[in-house]
């Protein structure tokens, strides 16, 4: 496909970023991995969960009184008798990194930069994306999963809610990206 | 008998060895899909690139035929998977703000962490959002909760709702998929010399 | 059209579709119905591994111990009139519903032992390994922990180990019974709910959980 944004390369590295994957190959490594979770531990993949244990976790240290009293934030923390970082999804995020990086090693595509487009300040791009999480956070919170806990994983469970959340996703998506396209275009 | 943790085959402390191996494959094939680039993801909603729409719809399908055929064959106990709970309405309001936050900040929390592992600082910086929302989320909850938890329907799929039998659903999300890809490639087509 | 002339992304849908089209055909989701390895079930009953005898649970409950649940098998208003401290109320109806965990140890009892046998072998149908009963049901509850009595003519040993039954059923709020048998009540009352268990020792209440499941 001439359209695909290619990746650009790893400085020092002297050798160009190898293009990405033919998209249908990556999501049948995705889906395969998704159903090894649903055979090995009857769950799906996740991220957001381990968000808010982290987030449990610091608040503990910080005001551990607060914390506790936090509803939302309890949950996270349990009773005390196990770690609130010794939860599925903080190792299953810990595992993305790792696998997110040997994979971009490999392909010469790690490397410090910013993702962005041409008419947009570093600085700019940067306060989107902080705004951008925060929104996703709200989301993810209401919605009782994100992307990955939510959509794809129930998606393929054929959960009413997850395909609700999913469509609505890309309506959410598309409603406001014409008024956002100076940062992308 | 699958679920195997369920079924006590190994406790907890391997299943966090297991979430670390499967986690080091979903971000490694979503890195190798691109998605540990903003640029990349956002793209599917300016049409020119559609590899957001490709990619999650094909795990979505390979998984669920998965879990179809292993059922059928009686080795998964599909009851046994975790279902979240639907609540209709807060999760429709949830996906819109969450589709706003994606086109804003150019991730989502999965990508965000393979974009920040291979060293993009917008991916972190998108990740430090999502803890800081987390934070505010926390605090508004006691006001918000009731919302949240309306709507309750419990653990529910499309085809106990619209009383299909599975594999109807299942051949039908597939041919939507095989139909929906098609499209997008053309999408891209009619798109992609504006990138 | 040859097979070779297809793309990679071409033959993929192929398969897609293929395989959808014969998940049309398919019951992914166990039925009622079930198979059971018989002589697997025969040897468990025939070596009275699946019991619990009450004294064993009243030390797991003085214990303390949370890596089992105690299911009261019958009506809820005999479920509110008396229970085993730590117990909670599922009905025979409700079992199969029910959602535990199949790693979880469940310990099912009834009156007597015929309903918590049966509610056995409904667990075990459905594919739960770690089921036990408690040995007698209530009525051995009320004879070994709450009314242990002292048997006539006892010797040392005997005695010894009825001093520990008393000390246990006063602590569940029962009366041992000594010598003779002047103590036995004619009735055999069973101890008023709110009276019997010592706070501190076993918490009424399930600790609150880590959320474990969920995005």
């Amino acid at each position: 496909m001439s359209s695909d944004y290619r990746p650009a390369a790893m400085p020092g590295s002297g050798r160009p970023a190898s293009p990405y994957w033919n998209p249908y190959l990556a999501g049948i490594g995705l889906g395969l991995v998704l159903l090894a979770a649903f055979v090995l531990v009857g769950r799906g993949l996740g991220a957001s969960g381990a968000f808010s244990s982290t987030v449990a976790w610091l608040v503990n240290l910080v005001a551990p009184a607060h914390a506790q009293s936090n509803e939302y934030l309890q949950g996270y923390l349990g009773d005390g008798t196990t770690h609130p970082l010794k939860a599925w999804l903080v190792f299953e995020v810990l595992g993305v990194m790792a696998g997110a990086l040997f994979s971009g090693l490999l392909a010469g595509r790690a490397r410090i930069a910013v993702e962005k487009g041409p008419r947009v300040s570093t600085a700019l791009r940067l306060l989107c994306a902080f705004a951008g999480g925060i929104l996703m956070a709200f989301g993810a919170h209401l919605a009782r999963g994100c992307t990955s806990g939510q959509a794809l994983t129930g998606g393929a469970l054929l959960n009413l809610g997850s395909w609700a959340f999913m469509l609505m996703v890309f309506v959410g998506g598309y409603s406001v990206a014409w008024f956002m396209r100076w940062q992308w275009r | 008998m699958a679920p195997f943790y369920k079924y006590g085959f190994f406790g907890d402390e391997m299943s966090l060895v297991l979430a670390f191996v499967l986690g080091t494959g979903f971000g490694f094939f979503l890195e190798r899909a691109g998605f540990g680039s903003a640029r990349k993801l956002a793209a599917q909603f300016y049409l020119y690139d559609m590899s957001v729409f490709k990619v999650m719809f094909t795990a979505i399908v390979t998984a669920m035929l998965g879990v179809t055929y292993l059922g059928w064959l009686g080795w998964l106990d599909l009851s046994l998977v975790y279902l979240v709970p639907t609540h209709l309405v807060p999760q429709i309001v949830g996906g819109l703000v969450l589709g706003v936050g994606f086109v804003v900040g150019g991730y989502c929390p999965g990508t965000s962490v393979a974009s920040l592992a291979t060293g993009r600082i917008d991916g972190f910086v998108y990740a430090f959002g999502i803890g800081a929302g987390t934070l505010v989320y926390a605090e508004v909850f006691p006001w918000i909760k009731g919302f949240v938890n309306s709507n309750g329907m419990g653990q529910v799929t499309l085809p106990e709702v619209f009383d299909l039998p599975w594999g109807l659903v299942v051949f039908v999300v597939v041919l939507i998929a095989v139909a929906g890809f098609s499209a997008a490639t053309l999408v891209e087509r009619r798109f992609g010399d504006k990138a | 059209m040859k097979l070779a002339a297809l793309t990679l992304n071409q033959k993929l849908a192929i398969v897609a579709v293929a395989l959808g089209t014969l998940a049309l055909f398919s019951v992914p989701h166990r039925g009622p119905v079930v198979t059971l390895d018989t002589r697997e079930l025969a040897q468990i009953v025939e070596k009275e591994v699946d019991h619990v005898t009450p004294s064993e649970l009243a030390g797991w409950i003085v214990q303390g111990r949370s890596d089992y649940r105690l299911v009261d098998l019958r009506t809820e208003s005999d479920y509110a009139a008396y229970h085993i401290p730590t117990a909670e109320n599922v009905t025979v109806a409700a079992l199969p519903e029910f959602p535990f965990q199949r790693t979880e140890k469940i310990v099912l009892y009834s009156d007597g032992g015929i309903h918590a046998a049966q509610a056995w072998m409904l667990m075990q149908a459905q594919g739960y390994r770690a089921v036990y009963t408690v040995l007698g049901g209530l009525e051995g509850w009320k004879d070994d922990v709450l009314y242990p009595a002292l048997p006539a003519q006892a010797s040392a040993a005997e005695r010894a180990r009825f001093e520990r039954a008393a000390a246990l059923s006063r602590f569940f709020g029962g009366e041992p019974r000594a010598e003779g048998g002047a103590a036995v009540p004619a009735t055999m009352e069973l101890p008023k709910l709110a009276a019997p268990v010592p706070s501190g020792a076993v918490s009424p209440v399930a600790p609150r959980k880590k959320k474990k499941e969920g995005c």
